[in-house]
């Protein structure tokens, strides 16, 4: 993270990209991408670039690690070496993909209905092309759809947004360069139906007042996620 | 008819007997994304993995011939066993069977009766979710391919079907296309037309 104050985030309630302090980067979403997976989608937010495959349920390797009350759900997260804007990223299972994975799978764990398919496994794999901040929060956008894309029964579809703090005012969905200088950044997730928090996480400081808006903010954000996310299902069987 | 995705009310009120969904707080929600039925009860399903039940007829293929049983890929996440060694037809690995599912527990050990080796052919494997469509109402559309192919065909409710005939290439791309083409209405129709165009060749 760079240093507070470092540089200008804010010009006449602008952000560096135009947007204002209430707004989202512009979504595109799109499913059934990937031939060899069993559910895929591609995920563009802003200059964020994810594609999800979903693989299974299929039969456990290791076997010992299959359980005969439900399914095991295994997600990898993994930025490519290309993806960021400075210097090259180390791809593969490092201290902080491990992480996000891992992350992932605690929000998805608690929406699939795992017990359908004991002594199974799913894996799920997230692969970011292209990263600007906030690429948690497209991972899981991207897996939801792919997971519902492979037919696997879910309770939910998951959204998931940052809100952070730059030059003291809370703005949503932070960017890259927001991310590295501002002054904290708290990435949600949320389940649709009844609002259950999913994924909360927080670098930076809050005030209990500021979280609570934050979180107001969110539940308005996660709307027109979802709208967009239904919209992308229906396209892919549109007559 | 409407199209659902997860996490979408069907009904305000508690129905525990509806396909596909589930009950929360008295509310009745969606599970899947697919076409949620009123009359018929139940949210038909766009994707998704073959679950064996009871009473499903499978194309399997013989993976291992054990002491006293066959290893059986049913292509589901789980395989099938039948128990029949010594009794019903002699088989080798890679030979392909249709089979009845006998007996489903609850952490999804699968056995199979009634054999039959089906000789020669070949599979095509599609969605189990689009398996309906290719059987049609009654077994229209299945009628309907054999009569203007002249295959043989047997479809698995695991989504292999097995073809055997003259033009099987044909039928292969029709079963194909309705596969593609399963959600959009007047399909029949529209495989009868392909048929025709396609055996007129």
């Amino acid at each position: 993270m760079g240093k507070k104050g470092e540089v200008k985030l804010l010009v006449d309630g602008k952000r560096t990209d135009g947007r204002k302090l209430d707004e989202i980067r512009p979504l595109k979403m799109v499913i059934g991408v990937l031939d060899n997976a069993d559910g895929s989608a591609y995920v563009e937010w802003g200059n964020n670039k994810a594609y999800a495959g979903v693989f299974g349920p299929r039969e456990c390797f290791p076997k010992f690690l299959a359980n005969p009350y439900k399914a095991i759900l295994r997600v990898h997260y993994n930025m490519s070496a290309f993806s960021t804007k400075h210097e090259r990223m180390r791809p593969g299972p490092g201290r902080r993909s491990m992480e996000l994975s891992e992350v992932i799978t605690n929000v998805f764990e608690n929406v699939i209905q795992l017990e359908k398919f004991p002594n199974t496994a799913i894996d799920v794999h997230v692969e970011l092309v292209q990263a600007d901040g906030g690429t948690r929060c497209t991972a899981i956008n991207a897996v939801s759809l792919a997971l519902a894309d492979a037919g696997i029964p879910m309770k939910d579809l998951v959204q998931a947004v940052s809100i952070g703090k730059i030059d003291g005012q809370l703005a949503l969905d932070l960017n890259g360069d927001e991310d590295n200088y501002g002054e904290a950044d708290m990435p949600i997730a949320l389940a649709n139906r009844n609002g259950d928090i999913l994924l909360l996480q927080m670098d930076g400081l809050l005030t209990k007042e500021e979280i609570n808006t934050a979180m107001g903010m969110a539940g308005e954000a996660c709307k027109k996620i979802y709208e967009a996310q239904r919209e992308a299902l229906i396209k892919r069987y549109e007559v | 008819m409407r199209f659902v995705i997860p996490g979408e009310v069907i009904a305000e009120t508690p129905k525990r007997d509806i396909e596909n969904s589930y009950v929360e707080n008295g509310k009745t929600y969606s599970a899947v994304v697919g076409f949620y039925y009123e009359e018929k009860g139940k949210v038909q399903q766009l994707e998704g993995p073959f679950i064996p039940k009871k009473g499903d007829m499978v194309v399997g293929v013989v993976i291992e011939a054990r002491h006293n049983n066959y290893l059986v890929d049913i292509n589901s996440p789980y395989k099938g066993i039948l128990f029949e060694r010594g009794r019903g037809p002699s088989l080798i690995t890679g030979q392909v069977i249709l089979a009845r599912v006998s007996f489903v527990d609850e952490v999804k050990n699968v056995e199979l009766e009634d054999a039959k080796v089906l000789k020669g052919g070949e599979i095509v494997e599609i969605k189990s979710a689009k398996v309906p469509r290719v059987l049609g109402k009654s077994a229209s559309m299945l009628l309907m391919l054999k009569e203007m192919t002249g295959c043989e065909i047997v479809v698995g409710a695991n989504g292999r079907v097995w073809i055997v005939g003259e033009n099987s290439p044909v039928a292969t791309y029709a079963i194909l296309k309705i596969e593609r083409e399963a959600h959009i209405p007047g399909l029949t129709d529209r495989i009868k037309q392909f048929l025709e165009k396609e055996l007129k060749r």
